[in-house]
């Protein structure tokens, strides 16, 4: 090769190539996917993130969760995660229109949260559950490697004053002793009520049908 | 002979000392880095199995924490030893002094302070959750500013080139460094500035990652190989004819890859199914350079006892072609359907940059500072010490984290395990990987060491100076003359 032109001029259709076949591409088929309006009830899915839970979104954000967890169900037959109750269904493109920044993540250190507000799959997960497991990881789920936020909650003095309605419960092991209260910060709050607003229930019938066609090649494939 | 010998030497000492200062100063602030991002590394790793460590302030909270290693060791490791390795070769394969280097200066100080920058908001509650685009937005312009003065050096180098040929370190360099600021900016557009909806926002991010390794930092490390190779054997590469498509082949084919880091994710199939296909056409282009350097050093590899660069640079190519497989594994669905997800994947990506990347630009300081400084390392058992902890940090590391990703990607498909027995086991592996970890740090702090005693001005005085054998170091043909055999 002598000739910096033909260098240059490669280099670039290389990269021009890669950014409309994939980006481009990607973009025409997916940029307009839009709410799907359920006949039967007449609501549009996927619901929009309410704003306190949209403010939790930037809380998981700043504080990484996605490097230990992440928010994508893969489809039956693809490993194990319906199995696990990570949700009802893989998850499909359409779901992730309502999410502002969108976490699928690439590490399962920690369980996948695409659904961890559902109670219909996590009986126990409400609010309660979460800020304990923020404050002390330990109190429900011992042993476990997911690091405390305590940063995120408030250790008052009661100091004669009535208890704050916010404060949260711990077994004894793990609550600050008498004459304290853990009260949830505003960012605990916000933070909660995103993983509570973490859940796909509806299931699309056009991505459904999609799916039950794919399945059977899938199998095929083992 | 003789004297064209020596014209080329002196040509090549004015190119050296002209490079002198600016290279310096980028492989400086590197090992700074380097040694910043590991210790980073280090609390990150220590804190999943000791979890307390560090806990309870948001600054080192581990989700911030290990965010901000990678960027560290990605942006300031990484990009800062590129620049030094990648200017220096640029101007001694284009046979020409490094003017106006004051800019170059004024570059690194931009884009270290970008990265300083990037870093303090990742710590800071400020980053953006996006793999290795976590800085936040305002840096941006810092690092695309700090590079444009780096990038723009660089090209003209090329531009005034001396020589008739453009070797083929010469084709990865340039290309790495056309594509490394589209990547960035492109990434930052579409994910920050004027972000795209939905799934689209993970295939851009992978699309960046995957360009970052593959079209920056795997063809540096080939620009490293091609080059030094030739150089200390006194042998061109061996089917240097093929280099030209294997260059193409596989920039080509990477550039489409980026999609198999999506297998099974809520994004159309097309879009794994291309990077599948696209890392399988890679096995050419990887066998080709393959041949090409193994065959250079077939018959000679006594030669590896008497160069310290050669040894890593034997190292770097060695990664180079297990990243490549374990690409190509993690693309197809059975495996990835195991492994995805797991510490495997952190495996492949690691194997790229420290493996193959870091490697290279280790065998390039050993190489370029004597030459640059006029000194000699002061400590070989430093030298030793650093060769002999990389070399087993990446064996240890390799066979950890690939054990320890097999048995983790078991565990989470079998739904009866719950996932508190998971973290269990784990725990072993998260200390192996603590333990790797430190090796490499010792490693590094020996680099460190003998860096400064070779540069710096005061530290240096009791150094002895160098003196470099004739062949079959520094009288060698220079690489170009292989590269008209290959373009007759
Ligand atoms: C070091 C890795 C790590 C980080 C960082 C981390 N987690 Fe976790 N997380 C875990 C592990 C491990 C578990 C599983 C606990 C168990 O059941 O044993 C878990 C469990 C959970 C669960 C319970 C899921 C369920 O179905 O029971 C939620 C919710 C959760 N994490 C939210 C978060 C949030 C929010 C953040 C960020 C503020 C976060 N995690 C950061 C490791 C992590």
């Amino acid at each position: 090769m002598k000739n910096g032109l033909a260098l240059f001029l490669g280099a670039f259709v290389i990269l021009a190539l890669s950014w409309a076949g994939l980006l481009l591409t990607a973009h025409q088929q997916l940029g307009s996917l839009s709410q799907y309006k359920d006949p039967t009830d007449d609501v549009l899915y996927p619901q929009p993130l309410s704003g306190v839970a949209d403010q939790g979104r930037l809380v998981y954000q700043d504080l990484g969760c996605v490097s230990c967890h992440t928010q994508q169900v893969r489809h039956e037959g693809f490993g194990s995660d319906i199995e696990r109750k990570w949700g009802l269904r893989g998850s499909y493109a359409r779901d992730y229109i309502r999410d502002n920044t969108v976490f699928i993540g690439q590490s399962r250190l920690g369980p996948d949260l695409r659904n961890t507000g559902s109670l219909e799959l996590h009986p126990y997960a409400d609010a309660e559950y979460f800020y304990k497991l923020l404050y002390a990881p330990h109190s429900v789920a011992p042993g476990t490697n997911m690091p405390a936020y305590t940063f995120l909650f408030d250790v008052h003095p009661l100091a004669g004053r009535q208890p704050s309605d916010k404060a949260i419960s711990l077994p004894g092991k793990y609550a600050p002793g008498a004459g304290y209260e853990v009260v949830p910060t505003l960012r605990a709050r916000a933070l909660v009520a995103y993983l509570m607003s973490l859940k796909d229930p509806f299931d699309y019938p056009t991505e459904r049908n999609l799916n039950a066609a794919a399945a059977p090649a899938k199998e095929g494939a083992h | 002979m003789n004297s064209t010998d020596n014209n080329a030497r002196t040509e090549q000492m004015e190119i050296d000392a002209s490079a002198k200062w600016p290279v310096l100063v980028f492989f400086g602030s590197a090992i700074l880095w380097l040694i910043a991002g590991g210790a980073l590394q280090l609390i990150a790793s220590i804190q999943l199995h000791t979890p307390s460590f560090l806990a309870g302030c948001a600054w080192t909270t581990y989700g911030r924490v290990a965010p901000a290693a990678q960027n560290a060791l990605i942006y300031g490791w990484g990009m800062n030893a590129a620049f030094a390795f990648g200017l220096w070769l640029m101007a001694r394969l284009s046979a020409t002094t490094l003017r106006h280097g004051g800019w170059l200066f004024v570059a690194a100080k931009f884009w270290n302070i970008g990265v300083t920058l990037g870093l303090l908001g990742i710590l800071g509650r400020f980053s953006t959750s996006f793999e290795l685009l976590e800085m936040p937005r305002f840096v941006t312009l810092i690092l695309l500013a700090g590079y444009a003065m780096i990038g723009v050096w660089a090209v003209t180098t090329f531009s005034i080139r001396n020589t008739e040929n453009v070797y083929a370190s010469q084709w990865y360099l340039f290309g790495a460094a056309f594509w490394f600021p589209w990547l960035y900016a492109i990434a930052q557009i579409m994910l920050l500035k004027a972000p795209v909806r939905g799934v689209l926002q993970p295939v851009v991010n992978a699309w960046y990652v995957h360009g970052l390794y593959g079209l920056w930092f795997i063809p540096v490390a080939l620009a490293a190989a091609y080059y030094f190779l030739p150089k200390i054997l006194g042998k061109p590469i061996a089917n240097y004819y093929l280099a030209a498509l294997a260059f193409w082949w596989l920039v080509g084919t990477t550039a489409f890859a980026g999609g198999s880091r999506l297998i099974g994710a809520p994004v159309p199939v097309w879009i794994s199914t291309l990077g599948a296909v696209a890392n399988f056409l890679l096995v050419v282009p990887v066998v080709v350079i393959a041949l090409n350097l193994f065959g250079t050093l077939s018959g000679r590899y006594s030669a590896l006892q008497s160069s310290i660069t050669l040894r890593f640079i034997f190292v770097s190519i060695l990664g180079f072609v297990l990243a490549s497989a374990f690409n190509l594994a993690l693309s197809m669905r059975g495996f990835a359907q195991v492994v995805q997800f797991t510490l495997m994947t952190d495996l492949r990506d690691w194997l790229i940059f420290y493996a193959c990347f870091s490697t290279a630009m280790f065998g390039a300081a050993y190489f370029i500072l004597p030459r640059l400084t006029g000194k000699e390392w002061r400590s070989t058992i430093l030298v030793k010490t650093h060769f002999f902890t990389t070399a087993l940090g990446v064996v240890l590391l390799t066979a950890g984290l690939a054990a320890a990703g097999w048995q983790q990607g078991h565990l989470l498909n079998d739904a009866t395990v719950p996932f508190g027995d998971i973290t269990k086991v784990l725990t072993f592996w998260f200390t192996f990987r603590s333990i790797g970890l430190i090796v490499l740090l010792i490693g590094h702090l020996a680099f460190l060491i003998n860096f400064v005693w070779i540069a710096c001005p005061l530290n240096s005085r009791g150094t002895p100076l160098a003196s470099f054998h004739q062949p079959p170091d520094l009288s060698l043909p220079n690489p170009a003359k292989a590269a008209t055999e290959g373009h007759a």
